[in-house]
């Protein structure tokens, strides 16, 4: 029975001092949390490693939640900057946004399509099946063809939000996932209406893909006019923070804001907001 | 004991007597097995060519699009192992005694059965905010490994139970009287005979909880969380398999891609878990004779 307990002590005893010393963490560097927005979360992860890489002291772990999440734990001093994927409400003015990044949602049709502008009305009524047909707008594209993206898109989420509208109110003819799916389907249907993220649009239509962008409430869908923020249909991504910030998180908000993030954001289809 | 007795035989003899002609019948098990087939072959079709040694071992690049998922399958051991190193010793020790010490019918037992099938069917997202409030919060284990491990362990501690207990309660009777007749303890016969004879039983129930863990999204986005660097301590945070396929999915434009591949190799691991699962019942029944089924 003694040699049993030995054995049972030789297993033990080091397995506990592994897992004493294994939950020391090391202590020699800056820690940043930031939690929130899951749509912000990978591109913030990718600018944390950028900014990693050059500051050897500093590590960024991110959490995600979503913006309300990210917003409570700023205020509880839970996290050193909150990631919120929208514009701050007005309860939240005790709150600084750094907007780092714009999101903009792209109406897109055929390139043959006559129709070069549509109000949000227009579109809620296209959406909802009001109106049906490419005539109600100047255009012989005959009846139109709703394209909507699948649930739990982000795309869709400012689609909804923008235009107050709910799911059970959209009937669309086809639905779709990725960006790119939305942008082939228009181009393959003369008769088809979609919206996907802006900078793809732009970058297809660009590049000779038989798409074209509808300006929506008069104000074309440019990148610019997403930067410069004239563009309706914007969704702002924020770093937000309360009261003073410490060097450390200052130093990480400048460098999120600068030209160094450019390239990182391109891949996401964001763009940084002109200032 | 006889074959005859064994209730997954006298099942099969039953099934040979159905009329296979009924198209109804037939339909429903192809429909299942067509669903199920599907469902691998696309993951397998879309995976199977990032599957490679620089994808299992590398570190995630650009969100996970580029690179490969090494920190992830770390991070994702460690969890598990955390989880089964804390679930059963716990667990072992409630089933020795609801099975052992405690009479079958007593109140006790009956309140504990209900808790614990409350506790199974709780939604995991329910065991997340708990994690998330209790070890990451009130303990101050914060967004980490430990918090995340701890968490899981709770969640599938009503499974081990489950099937230990069962398992206990089918070693026969005779085992115990015999150990009483040789002057042995009741901790002696407990340790020395009931829990090596039930210990395949155990290690199915292990890898039913394991298989459950290495599934789990919602009760680890809010305690081991989202970083998906290599992790150098318990305490710090770490993205798993299952998180790393959601984000990829949800969040990132392109990701669909390592997306499958991370996909596959869950799959492939549930699969030989299972198969493992499957393997220690066969063996156990042989050496044994006795019967188990597994309750979930």
């Amino acid at each position: 029975m003694l040699g049993y307990r030995i054995k049972l002590a030789a297993v033990a005893l080091p397995l506990l001092a592994l897992t004493v010393s294994a939950i020391q963490a090391k202590a020699d560097e800056t820690r940043l949390l930031l939690t929130g927005s899951s749509t912000i979360a990978p591109i913030a992860e990718e600018i944390a490693h950028l900014y990693e890489e050059k500051n050897q002291d500093v590590r960024i772990d991110i959490q995600t939640g979503g913006s309300t999440k990210g917003v409570i734990d700023q205020r509880r001093g839970l996290n050193d900057i909150a990631m919120v994927s929208r514009r701050l409400k007005p309860s939240e003015s005790d709150l600084t946004a750094h907007t780092f990044a714009l999101d903009g949602l792209a109406m897109i049709v055929h390139e043959d399509n006559a129709v070069e502008d549509l109000s949000s009305d227009d579109i809620r009524a296209i959406y909802t099946r009001k109106k049906t047909d490419w005539s109600d707008f100047g255009d012989d594209g005959g009846e139109i063809i709703i394209i909507n993206k699948s649930e739990g898109r982000a795309t869709l989420d400012l689609f909804l939000d923008h235009f107050g509208l709910i799911p059970p109110d959209i009937k669309p003819h086809m639905v779709i996932g990725e960006n790119e799916q939305g942008i082939k389907a228009v181009a393959g249907n003369r008769s088809a209406i979609g919206y996907v993220a802006i900078s793809t649009a732009f970058y297809d239509a660009e590049h000779g893909v038989a798409i074209k962008l509808v300006g929506l409430d008069g104000v074309l869908a440019t990148v610019e006019n997403v930067a410069n923020g004239s563009y309706p249909a914007i969704r702002q991504l924020n770093l937000v923070t309360a009261g003073e910030v410490s060097k450390t998180t200052q130093a990480f908000l400048d460098f999120a804001q600068s030209e160094a993030v450019h390239e990182i954001l391109d891949t996401f289809h964001v763009v940084a907001p002109s200032r | 004991m006889s074959e005859a007795s064994q209730p997954l035989l006298a099942h099969r003899s039953a099934l040979r007597r159905v009329d296979w002609s009924a198209p109804a019948v037939c339909a429903i098990p192809v429909a299942v097995v067509a669903v199920m087939a599907w469902m691998l072959g696309e993951i397998a079709w879309l995976g199977a060519d990032k599957l490679s040694w620089t994808f299992l071992t590398e570190a995630p690049r650009n969100a996970g699009r580029e690179g490969g998922i090494g920190p992830i399958i770390a991070s994702t051991g460690l969890i598990v192992g955390i989880c089964l190193a804390t679930a059963l010793p716990l667990a072992v020790a409630t089933s020795v005694l609801i099975a052992e010490y405690l009479p079958a019918h007593s109140r006790t037992v009956r309140v504990m059965r209900t808790l614990l099938d409350v506790l199974a069917a709780v939604p995991s997202i329910v065991f997340g905010v708990f994690g998330y409030a209790f070890f990451a919060l009130a303990l101050g284990f914060g967004f980490s490994i430990l918090s995340g491990g701890l968490t899981l362990a709770t969640m599938i501690l009503p499974i081990l139970i489950g099937s230990i207990e069962q398992s206990l309660r089918a070693v026969p009777l005779d085992m115990r009287i015999a150990g009483a007749g040789l002057g042995m303890t009741r901790p002696a016969v407990i340790a020395r005979v009931l829990l090596p004879l039930a210990s395949p039983g155990i290690l199915a129930g292990t890898l039913l909880g394991l298989g459950r863990a290495l599934a789990e999204t919602a009760a680890l986005v809010f305690t081991s969380g989202y970083v998906a660097r290599m992790p150098e301590s318990l305490l710090d945070s770490g993205r798993t398999l299952s998180i790393h396929v959601f984000d990829l999915s949800m969040n990132v434009p392109g990701g669909s891609g390592p997306a499958a591949g991370t996909t596959l190799l869950l799959v492939l691991l549930l699969l030989v878990l299972n198969g493992a699962l499957l393997w220690l019942i066969a063996i156990w029944r042989r050496r044994t004779g006795m019967s188990f089924t597994l309750t979930p």
